[in-house]
């Protein structure tokens, strides 16, 4: 008969009840989780506009701007660490470096069995928006992000109460009209933001072209304006053209997708957490979160492995056969 | 009276957008099992059968995000 082992309690049992009675009393005592307010435009941290242009109208101190600072922060820290660990002179660096330095061995592989010999110009563009996307989605989860803001009035708010300081907490309890609060934190996650994501669409589609028209010459548009065989054969020739012109809606078909799907599962993330974050408080939003790094890297990575592929895709001609 | 009524259709229609994430849950299901095949068969093929596979899923899933997107437009937005 095999010898089975005695079961036995964890390791970190007393770091496990600890935290599931800090976290207890501080729901109990300190702070009651409520539904936050939600909505998809990002939440203004003043009220009044920062400056105006003529033609593009108000631009508003807005939730996500402090959050996007803190990832460059975060990445232009990951940098110099890097720097300062390869000046020692040592090839095997230790510690962060190691991670990052594993990071971009597995991208570059990635990047060059697809890319061939256009590995050099394809391979910054997926490395940075790999990196900026993850960094964003990872400083999303950290606690304290998204819950630590302005009190605003608001018609539907809640009443406050003084916790010292000039520190509030909010009350789950239905303030009169016109008389409550919400709060607008001062960090939103990047990705949450329509702008954020647009602009990285936009990038990552007009990079594209511009990468094919470095490797092809002019004759990349050939590929949406295709008049090549229509003088020969007015048939086929046809036909080509109207595949050319469905290749120009697919461009702006990518840009759109590109937008959306960032943008969708990273905002879902948000909801989610503040719905379970006040609904079932102590365990269930671990469970989340751990859904949540997941995702934010998943997504991370296909950003960055679509954008180089289409980069690739670019490179290659219409009649030409791949070279791996 | 009119204010909770376009609240009850905001509710109804971002209900009925959701069915769309259907496809997304057959699709994935559809992936995995080819990934799991072609595993199954060759396993020394286990890492880049994973990666695609990944990357696969998170195309598929895209589509039900976009619906998720539209059931958030009408709940929050619109």
């Amino acid at each position: 008969m095999e010898k089975t082992s005695k079961w036995k309690w964890g390791k970190y049992r007393w770091w496990v009840f600890g935290l599931f009675f800090l976290t207890w009393v501080s729901i109990t005592y300190i702070a009651v989780p409520i539904q936050p307010h939600i909505q998809v435009a990002p939440e203004r941290i003043l009220l009044e506009p920062l400056f105006t242009l003529p033609v593009l109208g108000d631009f508003y101190l807005v939730n996500t701007l402090p959050a996007l600072l803190l990832v460059d922060i975060i990445i232009i820290l990951m940098a110099l660490a890097v720097k300062k660990a390869l000046q020692g002179g040592n090839l095997v660096p230790k510690g962060i470096t190691a991670i990052i330095e594993m990071l971009v061995e597995v991208l570059y592989n990635m990047t060059e069995t697809s890319a061939g010999k256009y590995t050099k110009k394809v391979f910054p563009w997926f490395a940075t928006i790999f990196i900026l996307v993850i960094v964003a989605n990872f400083t999303k989860i950290i606690p304290g992000m998204e819950t630590i803001g302005v009190l605003h009035h608001s018609d539907h708010g809640y009443e406050t109460k003084l916790l010292g300081g000039n520190w509030f907490t909010i009350l789950p309890v239905e303030a009169h009209e016109g008389d409550g609060y919400i709060v607008t934190p001062f960090f939103r996650g990047v990705s949450t933001d329509l702008n954020f994501t647009l602009a990285l669409a936009l990038i990552a589609v007009i990079m594209t072209q511009i990468v094919g028209v470095q490797t092809q010459g002019a004759g990349y548009f050939s590929k949406f304006l295709n008049v090549k065989t229509i003088f020969k054969k007015p048939a086929l020739g046809f036909i080509d053209f109207l595949v050319g012109f469905l290749e120009l809606i697919s461009e702006v078909a990518k840009i759109l997708s590109f937008t959306f799907r960032l943008f969708g599962v990273m905002f879902s993330g948000t909801v989610l957490v503040a719905l379970m974050g006040s609904m079932l408080p102590i365990f269930a939003p671990a469970g989340i979160f751990l859904f949540e790094l997941f995702m934010g890297a998943i997504q991370a990575f296909v950003f960055g492995m679509l954008t180089m592929v289409f980069m690739v895709q670019a490179t290659q001609g219409h009649g030409e056969h791949a070279e791996h | 009276m009119e204010g909770e009524l376009i609240q009850a259709a905001k509710f109804i229609g971002a209900g009925l957008s959701m069915i769309g994430a259907l496809g997304a849950g057959i699709g994935i299901g559809l992936l995995v099992q080819g990934a799991l095949n072609g595993m199954a068969r060759n396993p020394d093929a286990y890492g880049n059968l994973l990666t695609t596979m990944i990357l696969g899923i998170a195309f598929a899933e895209a589509i039900a995000i976009y619906c998720l997107v539209v059931a958030f437009m009408m709940l929050f937005v619109l």
